[in-house]
């Protein structure tokens, strides 16, 4: 959701590259960063496993500098791309502004390319909003590789809502510029036909508006239609229409939650992540508290200089320790609670198997995000 | 996962933008400044859901607002989700402890997360009290922004935006 701040002068947005697994999403991030000017950037950051898969999300925030007198920024983040990371998936979407679609163009991934497509939107359908209808760019990624398919049958394959498509071979940073310029450009087309449209009006639908594409999209017009939604412009508009229906309680006792068996011990969801997992502290685990140690995954944070091809080096630098065994922890190593001081119990919770071993990938998503962005404070703060 | 439902609701969703104006973030400014100086913490971030930062106050860290906010997002939105499958309606708070920082989540309304990092200067039970108390005001100004009706003559962004957006980004990707 695009938060325009009078009071600090700033428009931000969430631009969100989306595509099937090694497509090469975090490739285009480390490249827009690397073509970036220093006082535009701030770091990379990316929440990935030891073999550089993104876990949870890359982000960077992107400066534009003053345009009419907001500072304009945007929120770049990357979706992991493996298809068992649908709920993590989903959480970065949330709010999105604007998708980068990164296909790759290899033959061979065709299904994988059209699975990833179907699975954004249904996400988007579930957090009630229409493909169709969301400013969407298509990237034709991996052009150099041997079995890709022509651009004419991706178009065809892929691109049913004609959106605007660039080709591009991320690893070398070509056609990456591009695709982020249009969609940057219709986004924030948006943002001021809309307000220019007026006063306070009824929430609508989201229309990408008409906007003139910073290079013509391969063997095709912009078919976007010109429909400017009226705004709900005008007051603080906070989710209105979501009313509290929960009275605020009173703040009972800290109450701890308990995990399920599994998660103080190594198991399947987490292994599947590919990462390793280690058991709380005995203590903790015999007081019953949620405690889990130490990040498994990477928390990197690309510094300016290094930018993308310093990838491996940078990665490893910030790979997490083997703590596991006995070792003691590093300094950057802390425990982590997770304590619900309010908040009360209903419904009979974790009824099947699935449902438990998707609560502990969840717990794990929370201590890898806690991990981040403790690790993020401790070295930076 | 079939009979899930939405993670959030359609009307909130269709909305597309928030907007905050500078007459609610003087109030917000004020609790903030407020609540650091009786709780003793070092800094507080209000960050809206989506990971954007709304204001912050206290000390400046060496990190970058955007990425804690981002970061901060992600914990409490995955921490969400996780409420959900055990039939919590949301944790409306959360504490990660260190060996010398802490930081404490906290929901504001529906919308925001009061981010609060302290040290061993103050205790956390000092930063709940006051972080409560602050919580409550400033989900009050939020509820009492949203109820005004629409605002005419409010701040605007100029109708030169868009012609502007071209142009910035060729001069940024040269
Ligand atoms: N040949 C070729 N390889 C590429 C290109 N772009 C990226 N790659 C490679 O593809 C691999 C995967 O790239 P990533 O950017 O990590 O892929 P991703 O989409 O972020 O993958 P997930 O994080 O798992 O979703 C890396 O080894 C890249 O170097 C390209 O244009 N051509
Ligand atoms: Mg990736």
């Amino acid at each position: 959701m695009v938060q325009i701040n009078f009071a600090r002068k700033e428009i931000n947005c969430k631009l969100v590259y989306y595509g099937p697994g090694l497509s090469g999403k975090t490739t285009n991030l480390e490249m827009v960063h690397q073509r970036t000017p220093e006082q535009n950037k701030g770091e990379l950051t990316s929440i990935s496993t030891d073999g550089d898969r993104t876990l949870f999300f890359d982000f960077m925030p992107l400066d534009l500098g003053e345009i009419a007198g907001m500072k304009t920024k945007f929120h770049l983040y990357t979706v992991p791309g493996q298809v068992y990371y649908n709920s993590t998936r989903k959480l970065v979407l949330l709010g999105a502004d604007g998708i980068i679609f990164v296909a790759d163009s290899s033959r061979a991934k065709l299904a994988e390319n059209l699975e990833s497509l179907d699975n954004l939107r249904e996400n988007l359908a579930e957090m009630g909003k229409d493909l169709s209808k969301f400013p969407l760019v298509l990237q034709w990624n991996k052009r150099d590789v041997a079995d890709a398919m022509p651009v004419t049958e991706l178009n065809e394959r892929l691109n049913a809502f004609e959106a605007p498509s660039f080709e591009a071979v991320a690893s070398r940073g070509e056609g990456v510029i591009q695709t982020l310029k249009e969609l940057s450009a219709r986004v924030l087309a948006r943002i001021s036909s809309t307000e220019q449209a007026g006063l306070a009006a009824p929430p609508v639908e989201e229309r990408p508006a008409a906007v003139e594409p910073v290079e013509k999209p391969h063997a095709r017009e912009a078919a976007v239609q010109a429909q400017v939604a009226p705004p709900p412009v005008g007051g603080f508009q906070i989710e209105r229409n979501e009313v509290q229906s929960e009275p605020r309680r009173r703040e009972p006792e800290p109450r701890t939650l308990p995990l399920p068996a599994q998660s103080r011990v190594a198991s399947n969801p987490l292994e599947e992540m590919g990462v390793a997992a280690c058991a709380g502290p005995s203590a903790a685990a015999a007081s019953g508290q949620a405690s889990l140690v130490a990040a498994p995954a990477q928390v990197a944070t690309l510094e300016r200089p290094r930018a993308a091809q310093a990838r491996p080096a940078a990665r490893a630098e910030a790979r997490a320790p083997a703590h596991c065994h006995g070792v003691p922890p590093p300094a950057e190593s802390y425990r982590r609670e997770v304590r619900v001081i309010s908040g009360r119990r209903h419904g009979a919770p974790m009824r099947t198997d699935s449902d438990r071993s998707l609560v502990v990938g969840l717990i794990f998503g929370v201590a890898v995000a806690a991990a981040a962005v403790f690790a993020y404070t401790r070295f930076f703060g | 996962m079939t009979q899930r439902s939405p993670v959030v609701s359609d009307a909130a969703l269709r909305q597309g933008r928030v907007v905050y104006y500078e007459e609610h973030m003087a109030q917000v400014d004020r609790v903030l400044a407020e609540f650091l100086r009786r709780s003793g913490a070092r800094s507080a971030y209000l960050i809206d859901k989506d990971g954007h930062l709304i204001t912050k106050a206290g000390e400046a860290g060496d990190f970058h607002p955007d990425t804690i906010s981002a970061l901060v997002a992600g914990a409490f939105a995955a921490t969400k989700e996780m409420a959900r499958l055990l039939g919590e309606r949301e944790f409306s708070a959360l504490f990660h402890q260190g060996e010398r920082d802490n930081i404490q989540l906290s929901l504001v309304g529906n919308r925001a997360i009061l981010t609060v990092l302290f040290d061993d200067s103050t205790t956390l039970g000092m930063v709940r009290l006051y972080v409560s108390e602050a919580v409550s005001r400033l989900a009050g100004i939020f509820e009492r922004a949203a109820a005004q009706p629409g605002r005419e003559g409010a701040a605007q962004i100029d109708p030169s935006y868009g012609d502007s957006v071209q142009r910035t980004l060729d001069n940024l990707f040269k």
